[in-house]
């Protein structure tokens, strides 16, 4: 139960500004998705809730204090890193740092451990896991914790397609039954649309959209918000504007596109032409029935759904 | 018959004091050479370069020059002479302590550095405070840390120049196997210097012995 308030937020690195947040709330048992690019300082801005990085001007508070006690904290690293011990040991560390009561520690490890399907590993040694089995014990580390305050660096990264669907699932789950306020750092527009309450889209150190989810994907303003929740931008009338994802139909329709056919691509479930209309690359999904065109000709597709840009701030 | 078990006590006492000596000079290189090494292979400062290529230098240090800027020192009429230090047990400690503490650093700074430089912020975050955090990392270098040992150890009981200069060789105060065995050489008997030798030898392999069953036990 804690609300984060971020106040002009400036972090740097070798005199350049890598992080500036005019002002961030984050509420209180929500989960905020943090999308954007590589390198856009998602990463950096988690650390910097979590005290590790050092700040050239702002503020932090939570629940209106300048400083989160670090028990209340429970943080997702993008790397894996373990002591050169068992699972269960490692598991134990923060618990045990917390001075919780053996049982509890026992009881706590044990239920994380189940619920990311990782109880087979708890003797295991922590160092010498796959890369997937070292994401879960990651996470499951962190999920022990049962904190206050949840940050999730790009947590379902790497992992195989069973693991990800199970946790896709469990996750959200697992965050509601402690109640926490979760910051979860992705990539991934359907990590963040699935998991979130709410969206802040970060693009080279500055926010560019925050707040409910529904209305940033439905209707993000400006280019950066579009390309990170996977728009295409295209130039109708001289106008910039944003055709949602998978939203490309072949044929004839209101707001029309020729698409020049660059290649097929067959994965069984489902075929897609990837082509470009005019320098910008698009990929259009056939429906059933419908033929494949044959490659270097140009096609008529159509958005059935689009809008207008606003200039970036 | 008595005279035999007068030797053997002298070169039992001998034995010990190298052990005590190179023992407590080692000890104290530790507690004052891990936490700098740890400090300098995790934080970026001016001047660390530079740092390190003064701990690089300190590694190869000639004893016979350190013993020679301690005796300088400590030497009556020196700047720390008032303390009486000179030709006891205390100046070689303090001696082979100079020698030991460059050793320590550098392997410490190496071992820390091989650890994921992303542990500490772990610890932190898990709510380790410094002296955890510290302890915790020393768990996870204990390998290289325990090398650091025994190369600090290996270099100071079996050196002669600075305990020669600075402890004076005195026969019932501060004598070692190191020195015992120039002077026995010097006074031709070369049996008995053999033999302390081969004394210095088994001291140093019982020791390495056991850090090495310490830290292959520890072996993660």
């Amino acid at each position: 139960m804690t609300d984060v308030l971020l106040e002009n937020l400036r972090v740097e690195r070798e005199r350049r500004p890598v992080l500036n947040v005019e002002l961030l709330v984050l509420r209180s048992r929500r989960t905020t998705a943090i999308l954007g690019p590589n390198g856009s300082g998602k990463t950096t801005l988690l650390r910097a809730i979590a005290g590790l990085e050092r700040l050239h001007s702002g503020r932090i508070s939570f629940d209106g204090a300048a400083s989160i006690d670090k028990r209340d904290l429970a943080y997702v690293f993008q790397e894996q890193v373990f002591l050169r011990q068992s699972v269960r040991r490692n598991l134990e560390l923060g618990l045990r740092l917390r001075a919780v009561h053996n049982q509890q520690i026992r009881e706590r490890v044990e239920e994380a451990a189940r619920s990311i399907g990782i109880f087979h590993l708890l003797d295991r040694r922590a160092d010498r896991l796959s890369g997937g089995e070292a994401r879960r014990v990651n996470l499951a580390r962190a999920l022990c914790l049962r904190a206050p305050l949840v940050l999730l660096d790009e947590p379902l990264e790497g992992l195989d397609v069973q693991a990800y669907a199970h946790l896709m699932d469990e996750l959200p789950r697992i965050l509601d039954a402690f109640e926490a306020t979760t910051l979860l750092v992705t990539h991934s527009r359907d990590e963040a649309l699935r998991f979130a309450d709410d969206l802040v889209v970060l693009v080279n150190g500055r926010i560019y959209a925050a707040g409910d989810k529904h209305e940033i994907a439905t209707n993000p303003r400006f280019s950066e918000v579009s390309e990170a929740l996977g728009y295409t931008i295209l130039t109708v009338a001289g106008r910039r504007c944003a055709v949602p994802p998978n939203a490309f139909r072949v044929g004839a329709g209101q707001v029309q596109f020729l698409m020049q056919v660059e290649a097929i691509i067959d994965s069984v479930d489902a075929k897609e032409i990837v082509g470009r209309i005019d320098d910008v690359r698009v990929r259009v999904r056939l429906e059933d029935g419908q033929e494949a065109p044959t490659t270097g000709n140009r096609i008529a597709v159509y958005a059935p759904r689009l809008h207008e840009l606003e200039t970036s701030p | 018959m008595g005279e035999l078990f007068a030797v053997e006590a002298t070169t039992a006492a001998i034995v010990l004091r190298s052990l005590v000596v190179s023992g407590l000079a080692t000890l104290l290189a530790v507690l004052v050479g891990v936490p700098i090494g740890y400090a300098i292979a995790r934080r970026q400062f001016r001047g660390r370069t530079l740092l390190l290529g003064l701990i690089n230098t300190g590694l190869g240090m000639p004893p016979v020059v350190v013993g020679l800027v301690v005796w300088v020192l400590l030497v009556r009429s020196g700047p720390f002479g008032d303390l009486g230090l000179i030709y006891t047990p205390a100046a070689m400690v303090l001696a082979q302590f100079l020698l030991a503490t460059p050793m320590v650093i550098g392997f410490t700074i190496a071992s820390v550095q091989a650890l994921s430089p992303r542990l500490a912020d772990l610890l932190t975050v898990l709510g380790a405070g410094r002296v955890r955090t510290l302890w915790l990392m020393a768990m996870e270098a204990r390998l290289g840390l325990l090398v650091a040992i025994m190369a600090a150890f290996g270099a100071i009981v079996s050196e002669v120049g600075a305990s020669m200069i600075v402890g004076g060789n005195l026969e019932r105060s501060t004598r070692v196997l190191t020195t015992a065995i120039v002077t026995e050489t010097s006074r031709g008997e070369v049996e008995r210097a053999l033999a302390l030798g081969l004394m210095l030898l088994g001291l140093s392999f019982s020791v390495n012995l056991t850090l090495t069953i310490i830290q292959q036990r520890a072996r993660p």
